[in-house]
C-alpha cells in the first residue's frame, strides 16, 4: 500500500444530501476513497464523485447527518475503496461496508480488492451450462438456474420471496460434483427480521460456515447502499476465481440500492430519467449484475440471485424493467397467487429463464426437459384464457377441451407449483410432475413435444 | 500540431483538459499518466471536453492528456472476420493476454495480426488506371470470404505504376502504387468511424433480405440494404430473434454489435457460431462473422463508438460488392450512452434527459444502410442491410428512442410481452409490426418460390385480421355469439399461429425454414381454411372438422418435417381432402 | 519507503522474540478447539438417538448444522487467539517505538517526514505539532525547512509529526501512530503468517 493520500482538508464549501463538497484540494483522484471527520472525531467512509478546479465533490456513504461546513475535514486516502479478503471470510457477517458485526476481528487478509470490480472480458466467460438442482419445482423444470447465472426474483412488499432465496440458498446443489461451494448474501436495507431469517435458516441447515453475510439493515445509512452489493460481489469474485468455489449471491432488496442511487442523483441536481432516476440506472446497475458469470480458466463461478420488490408490483417501473434488461431472465413472483396461500407463488408466464436451454436436455436433465416445458407453458397459458372465459359464459358455456384445460390449471397450481418450504424434490420428480399435468388432455393438445416423447411419457387419465 | 494540454476535470467517462488549442473535433486523445484512449466531442475556448473509452477511476486533475492528431478510426484489411472486438477494435483476445480475465485500461493493439500472411492475386497489371474504390487483387481472407483489396477512397488512384506478382504478403507490404499519389497502395488502410464510406450509385431495395423465419420472410419482410427495427420489452425475446438473422440470414458477411448488452450473449455468439454450418455453403457461420462487443458493464463512451465501428466495418465489405447484414444490440444502450455524455456536457435535453440531436444521430446511422454500386472498378453492388434492436423502457414504444427509431426505419418488428408470456416465440405482434418492402420485393418471391406468394400471404394475413376484430366479441360474449364460419377463423388462425408464426429456435430442424418450406406450409393451412369454409357451407359440423387428426400433423409439420424432406408436406395436401371428405360426406348422406 | 520499512523491522524484531509464546498459546488453542469438536460428536450421537425416528432427512439435516457449526465455532475461537497475539505484537512494538532512542538516525527520520508532508500538502509554508519527546529533535530539523514553524501545542502520539498549513485548511498527520495505522493490515499479515494462517 502506497503512503500517497492522507491530507486532511477542512475547507469544506458545501455539504447538501448526501454529498459534501471540498474545496481547494490538490491531487485528489476520481473514485478516490475519502474519510471524512467530524467535530467530535467520528469518522465516516466517502469517494470522489467528481474532482476539478480545486474543487471535489465527495458522496459520503454513512450519510451527512450532523456534519457541520466548520467542523468537517476530508481525509483523501490515495486509493480507491478496498475490501481485504482470504478464505477467513467464510462464516463471518460484515456491516454494509465490509466491517465486521460478528464480535471477530478483521479478516486477516490475503488480499485487498477494489470493490468496483473490473469489466469481465466477454472473450474469456464461459458460457454457462451447469444445471443448478434448487429443488424447487416450478424452477428447476420451467426456470432453470445454471451456474454463472444472473436470475432475479421480482417480487411485491411483503412476498415470501426471501423465503424462496433461503429456500434456493439451502437447497442449491449441482448433481453429480463435489466442489465446495458458497452463499454470499447481501441485505441491502432489509428489515432486521428478514436478514435474521436468513442467517438462521443458513445456521440451521449447517451452511452458515460456507456464507458470507453483509447487512445493511432498514436503520442503516442509505447512502451506504451504493457499496454493499459491491463488497458483497468482490469477496464472491475472490472465492469463485482465487478459491475456486461455486458461489451463489443474493442481493435482497435491490430496489433500496435503486434509491440510494437516485438520491445521490438528486443531491448533483443531473437531469434525471424515468421517476426521478438517473440516466444512468441500466449502466450502474450493470456494473453490479454483470459480475455474475463463469471465466474459461478458472474452477469457480458467482451465480447471481438478486431480488427487488416492485413499487405498487408494476413490472414496467424503472427498477425492475431496468434489471430485467441486464439479467438472464426473471422470477416473476405473483400477488394473486400469494394471496391464494400458494407457495412459491412464481407466476410463471411472466417468468423466464434464458440460459435455461443450455442447461438442460439430455446429458444434463433428461431430453424431454425443453419441450415438457414448453407444453405446461402452453397448457397454462390456454388455461388462463379459458379461466378468464369462463368468467363471461360460466362454465356450462365451456367445450369439452376447455373444461381439461381448467383442471391443468388447478393442478398445475395444487400440485406441481406448490410445495414445502424444505420439500426438496429431485429433477426426477419435477419432470414426472410435469407430464402428469399435461397428461390430463388429449394426446393431440400437445402440439409442442414431438411423437417420441409423447409415446415415452404420456399416461391418458 | 499535436496538441498537448492537462486535465481540470473528472467525472465519470467525461474529462475536460485545458490547453487544448490545438486539439481537432472528434481528434483521439491519450488520456493521463494511463494512457486511456478519448475522444475530443466539443471544445471551448482551449477547454477540451473528452469522452474517454476506458474506467477513469483514479484519474487526477494535472495529468496530461496528448492529441493523435487523427479522429477515430478503424483498421479496414483482412483478418477481420471471425474477431471479437471492442467498442474500439480492440480483439478482446489481445486485451485478454495483456491483462486477463478482466479488462485492464491503457492497452494498445493492432485490430488484426500486421504480420499474418495472404496470399494475394493481383487483378491489375502495370498501366491500368484505377480510381478510389477500385480493386486492384485479392486475398482469401476465410473459406468464405474473398476480401477485395481496394484503392482506399481518399487515394488518388490513376495508372498502376508497379504492383507485386501474385504470392504472398504480410499486411504491411506495398503491394502497387498508382501516379497521382505518392501513397502505396498496402492490404489495409484506416477510416474514420463517423465518415460513411463512398459509393457511386444507390438502387432502390428489391431484393429480400431471407432470414429462414417464417414471420419475417412471409408476414413482414426486410429487403437487403434495407432498414429494421426489433423493439421490445425485456423478455421478449430481442437478442434470441436478432441471433437467429445473424445465424440465418442470406448475406455474406455479418457483423453483430453487442452495443451495451449481456457478456454471456456475446460468449453464447462466439462458442455457438464455430459449430453452426450456413445453410448454403456448409461452412461454420463464424467464417462470415465480425463481433463487436461492449457489454452494458464496459466503458459508457466506447458504447457510443461500438455502432460506428460496426457500420464501418459493414460498409467496407459492402464495397467490395458483398450482402452485409449490421444487426445492433440494442440502439436504446446507444442512445443512453449519449444522454449520458450529453448529461456531464450540461446541454439542454429534450425529451427525457435525450439530446435534442438524438433524432438527427438515428438518422445518420439508418442512414448507412443501403444496396450500392461501389465506387471504381470492375462493377460491384453490395449492400448493408441495418437491424437495430431497441429496448423501450417499460415496453412503452411512445418513448423518444422507439417513437424516433420509426422515422428512419421500414420494417418494424414489434415484440408483445404478452406473446412471450404466453410462450410464442418469436413473439413479433403480427397487428403491430409492419413492412415497407412488401410490394418491392414481391416479384422476386413471384420469379423464385412462386407466382402465388403475394395472394397466399395476403389471404393468410386477412385470416390473421379478421381473428384480431372476432376475439374483441368473444371476449365481450363468449365463443357461442359467432357463427360456424367465424368460429373456422378463430381455428385457422390459431394453426396459423402454432404452426407458421410460432417458431423454435432451439429446434434443430425448425430453427431455419427455406422459404420452399414456408410457401408450403402456409399453402397448406391456407388450402385447409378454404376447404373448411366450404365443408361447413356443405353441412359438415364445426366440431368434426376440429377433431380431424390431420390438424396436429400440420401443427408439428415445422418441426417434424426436415429441410430435404419437404415433399411430404405435399403428400399432407391429399390427407387434407380425404379427411374433409369424410366428415363432409358422412354429413351429407346423414 | 524507508519510514515503513523501519518500521516493518521493528515489528519484525519484537516477533522474533514472542513468536514462540504465541505458538505455544496457539497450540493450547488447538487443542480446546479439538475438544470441543469431540464434545459435539457426543452431543451429536445423543441427538441422533432422539430424532431416529423422526425420519432420515431431518437427521441429516441436523448432523449438517451440528457439525456445521461446531466447526464455525471453533474456527471462530482460534480467529480470536490468533488476534490476540497479533496484539500482543502490537503492544510490544508501540513500547519499543516509544522508547527509541532520539538520535541521529531518529532526526533523519523526522526530516523524511517534514518533506513527505510538505509534498503532500503542497506548500511549505506549514506549522509542525509533535509530542513532547520529540519537541527539540523537531525543533532542530526544521531549520532546513523555511516558512515551517513549530507550534506550542503538544500532541500525544507516539512519535513523528502532524502538519497543517498556515491558513489551516489542510492539514496532514504523518505521526508514527497514523503510519502503523496504515500499516496496521500487512503487519497484521505478516504476524499471522508466522503462525501458518
Amino acid at each position: 500500500m502506497s503512503s500517497q493520500g492522507g491530507v486532511q482538508y477542512s475547507k469544506i464549501a458545501e455539504i447538501k444530501g448526501p454529498l459534501v463538497i471540498v474545496d481547494g484540494v490538490e491531487s485528489v483522484a476520481f473514485d478516490e476513497l475519502v474519510e471524512i471527520q467530524t467535530t467530535d472525531g467520528q469518522r465516516r467512509l466517502g469517494k470522489v464523485l467528481e474532482v476539478g478546479n480545486g474543487k471535489a465533490i465527495v458522496q459520503v456513504f454513512e450519510g451527512t447527518t450532523g456534519l457541520s461546513i466548520s467542523g468537517t475535514s476530508a481525509k483523501f486516502a490515495g486509493k480507491v475503496m478496498e475490501m481485504p479478503v482470504s478464505e477467513q471470510v467464510l462464516g463471518r457477517v460484515f456491516d454494509g461496508l465490509g466491517r465486521p458485526i460478528d464480535g471477530l476481528p478483521d479478516p486477516i487478509a490475503e488480499k485487498f480488492i477494489d470493490i468496483n470490480g473490473e469489466p469481465m472480458n466477454p472473450e474469456q466467460r464461459e458460457y454457462p451450462r451447469d444445471f443448478i438442482q434448487t429443488g424447487v419445482s416450478v424452477i428447476d423444470g420451467m426456470l432453470t438456474l445454471v451456474r454463472g447465472q444472473k436470475l432475479p426474483i421480482f417480487s411485491g412488499s411483503g412476498m415470501s420471496h426471501n423465503i424462496l432465496a433461503a429456500q434456493i440458498a439451502r437447497q442449491a446443489a449441482v448433481v453429480g460434483t463435489s466442489d465446495e461451494f458458497a452463499v454470499v448474501f447481501a441485505a441491502i436495507g432489509v428489515q432486521f427480521s428478514e436478514a435474521e431469517y436468513f442467517k438462521r435458516s443458513l445456521e440451521e441447515s449447517g451452511a452458515l460456515k460456507r456464507s458470507v453475510l453483509f447487512l445493511n439493515l432498514a436503520d442503516d445509512p442509505a447512502i451506504e447502499r451504493i457499496i454493499t452489493p459491491r463488497v458483497a460481489l468482490t469477496v464472491a469474485e475472490y472465492l469463485a476465481y482465487d478459491l475456486g468455489m461455486h458461489v451463489l449471491v443474493i442481493l435482497t432488496d435491490m430496489t433500496n440500492y435503486a434509491e440510494a442511487l437516485r438520491e445521490i442523483s438528486a443531491a448533483r441536481e443531473e437531469v434525471p430519467g424515468r421517476k426521478g432516476y438517473p440516466g444512468y440506472l441500466y449502466t450502474d446497475l450493470s456494473t453490479i449484475y454483470e459480475r455474475a458469470g463463469r471465466l474459461r480458466d478458472k474452477k469457480g463461478s458467482v451465480t447471481q440471485m438478486p431480488i427487488l420488490t416492485m413499487p405498487s408490483d408494476d413490472i414496467t417501473h424503472p427498477i425492475p424493467d431496468l434489471t430485467g434488461y441486464i439479467t438472464e431472465g426473471q422470477i416473476v413472483l405473483g400477488r394473486d397467487l400469494f394471496r391464494q396461500g400458494v407457495y412459491p407463488p412464481v407466476n410463471i408466464l411472466m417468468s423466464l429463464s434464458r440460459i435455461m436451454k443450455d442447461g438442460i436436455g439430455e446429458g444434463r436433465t433428461r431430453a424431454d426437459h425443453q419441450e415438457i416445458s414448453n407444453q405446461n407453458y402452453d397448457a397454462y397459458s390456454r388455461a388462463q384464457e379459458v379461466r378468464a372465459l369462463a368468467g363471461i359464459v360460466g362454465k356450462a358455456g365451456l367445450t369439452g377441451v376447455d373444461l381439461k384445460y381448467l383442471e391443468v390449471g388447478d393442478g398445475f397450481e395444487k400440485e406441481f407449483l406448490t410445495q414445502g418450504v424444505d420439500e426438496n424434490r429431485t429433477i426426477e420428480e419435477t419432470l414426472g410432475l410435469q407430464w402428469k399435468i399435461v397428461s390430463l388432455l388429449p394426446k393431440n393438445e400437445l402440439t409442442k413435444v414431438k411423437d417420441k416423447f409423447i409415446d415415452q411419457y404420456y399416461k391418458e387419465q | 500540431m499535436v496538441a498537448k494540454g492537462r486535465i481540470v476535470w473528472v467525472s465519470g467517462p467525461a474529462v475536460k483538459a485545458d490547453g487544448m488549442s490545438d486539439a481537432k473535433m472528434y481528434e483521439t486523445v491519450s488520456v493521463g499518466d494511463a494512457k486511456l484512449i478519448g475522444e475530443v466531442i466539443r471544445l471551448t475556448g482551449d477547454v477540451a471536453f473528452i469522452q474517454v473509452y476506458e474506467s477513469t477511476s483514479g484519474l487526477k486533475p494535472g495529468e496530461p492528456v496528448v492529441g493523435t492528431g487523427n479522429p477515430l478510426s478503424v483498421l479496414l484489411g483482412p483478418g477481420i472476420i471471425g474477431q471479437i472486438y471492442d467498442g474500439i477494435q480492440r480483439p478482446l483476445k489481445d486485451l485478454a493476454e495483456k491483462s486477463g480475465s478482466f479488462i485492464g485500461r491503457g492497452i494498445t493493439t493492432t485490430p488484426v495480426d500486421m504480420t499474418k500472411k495472404y496470399k494475394f492475386t493481383p487483378k491489375v497489371k502495370v498501366g491500368d488506371t484505377v480510381a478510389p474504390g477500385s480493386v486492384i487483387g485479392s486475398v482469401q481472407e476465410t473459406d468464405l470470404i474473398e476480401h477485395g483489396i481496394m484503392v482506399p477512397p481518399d487515394h488518388a488512384g490513376g495508372k498502376i505504376t508497379k504492383i507485386v506478382s501474385e504470392g504472398t504478403y504480410d499486411l504491411e507490404t506495398e503491394l502497387a502504387t498508382a501516379d497521382n499519389s505518392k501513397t502505396p497502395i498496402k492490404m489495409y488502410h484506416y477510416w474514420p468511424v463517423r465518415k460513411p464510406r463512398p459509393y457511386q450509385s444507390r438502387y432502390d431495395p428489391t431484393i429480400p433480405l431471407l432470414t429462414g423465419q417464417r414471420v419475417i420472410d412471409t408476414f413482414f419482410p426486410i429487403a437487403k440494404g434495407g432498414t429494421g427495427s426489433i423493439p421490445g420489452a425485456f423478455g421478449t425475446g430481442k437478442t434470441v430473434t436478432l441471433h437467429q438473422i445473424a445465424k440465418w440470414a442470406d448475406s455474406q458477411v455479418v457483423v453483430y454489435i453487442g452495443c451495451g448488452e449481456r457478456g454471456n450473449e456475446m460468449t453464447e455468439v462466439l462458442v455457438e457460431f464455430p459449430h453452426l454450418k450456413d445453410p448454403r455453403t456448409g461452412k461454420p457461420l463464424m467464417d462470415r462473422t465480425v463481433l463487436v462487443a461492449n457489454t452494458s458493464n464496459m466503458p459508457v463512451a466506447a458504447r457510443e463508438a461500438s455502432i460506428y465501428t460496426g457500420v464501418t466495418i459493414a460498409e467496407y465489405y459492402r464495397d467490395m460488392g458483398k450482402d452485409v447484414v449490421l444487426v445492433a444490440d440494442s440502439t436504446s444502450r446507444w442512445a443512453e450512452a449519449l444522454r449520458e455524455m450529453s448529461g456531464r456536457l450540461e446541454e439542454m435535453p429534450a425529451e427525457e434527459g435525450y439530446p435534442s440531436y438524438l433524432a438527427s444521430r438515428l438518422a445518420e446511422f439508418y442512414e448507412r444502410a443501403g444496396r450500392v454500386r461501389a465506387q471504381g472498378s470492375p462493377d460491384r453492388d453490395g449492400s448493408v442491410t441495418l437491424i437495430g434492436a431497441v429496448s423501450p423502457s417499460g415496453g412503452d414504444f411512445t418513448e423518444p428512442v422507439t417513437t424516433h427509431t420509426m422515422r428512419f426505419i421500414k420494417t418494424f418488428w414489434a415484440l408483445d410481452a404478452k406473446l412471450a408470456y404466453s410462450r410464442h416465440y418469436p413473439s413479433i405482434n403480427w397487428m403491430n409490426s409492419y413492412s415497407g418492402y412488401l410490394a418491392d420485393i414481391g416479384k422476386w418471391w413471384g420469379d423464385n418460390v412462386s407466382k402465388d406468394w403475394f395472394e397466399l400471404r395476403r389471404e393468410a394475413y386477412g385470416i390473421l385480421q379478421r381473428e384480431d376484430t372476432l376475439k374483441e366479441i368473444v371476449r365481450l360474449l363468449g365463443p357461442e355469439a359467432l357463427p360456424d364460419e367465424e368460429k373456422l377463423i378463430l381455428e385457422v388462425a390459431r394453426m396459423i399461429k402454432i404452426g407458421i408464426l410460432q417458431q423454435n429456435s432451439f429446434d434443430d430442424v425448425d430453427t431455419y425454414c427455406s422459404p420452399q418450406k414456408q410457401f408450403k406450409l402456409l399453402t397448406l393451412l391456407v388450402d385447409f381454411y378454404r376447404k373448411g369454409q366450404a365443408a361447413l357451407r356443405e353441412g359438415a359440423a364445426l366440431a368434426d372438422i376440429r377433431a380431424m387428426p390431420v390438424i396436429a400433423t400440420l401443427l408439428k409439420a415445422r418441426m417434424e418435417v426436415k429441410e430435404e424432406e419437404i415433399a411430404k408436406l405435399d403428400a399432407l395436401t391429399g390427407t387434407i381432402e380425404s379427411e374433409f371428405k369424410k366428415i363432409s360426406g358422412a354429413k351429407i348422406t346423414a | 519507503m524507508g519510514v515503513d520499512s523501519a518500521l516493518e523491522q521493528t515489528v519484525e524484531k519484537i516477533l522474533q522474540n514472542t513468536e514462540q509464546q504465541i505458538v505455544s498459546s496457539l497450540k493450547e488453542a488447538l487443542k480446546s478447539s479439538q475438544s470441543m469438536l469431540a464434545n459435539s460428536q457426543t452431543s451429536l450421537e445423543q441427538e441422533y438417538d432422539k430424532i431416529l425416528a423422526e425420519g432420515k432427512k431431518e437427521a441429516e439435516k441436523l448432523e449438517k448444522q451440528i457439525v456445521g457449526n461446531a466447526d464455525l465455532d471453533s474456527r471462530n475461537k482460534q480467529l480470536l487467539l490468533v488476534e490476540e497475539s497479533i496484539e500482543k505484537v502490537f503492544e510490544k512494538a508501540i513500547k519499543k517505538l516509544q522508547d527509541t532512542d532520539r538520535n541521529n538516525e531518529y532526526s533523519k527520520l523526522i526530516s523524511t517526514l517534514l518533506q513527505e508532508s510538505i509534498d503532500a500538502i503542497g506548500t511549505s509554508d506549514i506549522t509542525v505539532q509533535t509530542n513532547s519527546k520529540d519537541k527539540s529533535v523537531v525543533q532542530s530539523s526544521l531549520s532546513k525547512f523555511p516558512g515551517a514553524t513549530l507550534s506550542s501545542d503538544l500532541i500525544e502520539c507516539l512519535g513523528g509529526i502532524k502538519v497543517q498549513s498556515k491558513d489551516g485548511t489542510m492539514k496532514f498527520d504523518n505521526t508514527i501512530d497514523a503510519r502503523l495505522d496504515r500499516l496496521k493490515p500487512l503487519i497484521r499479515k505478516d504476524i499471522a503468517s508466522k503462525f501458518g494462517r
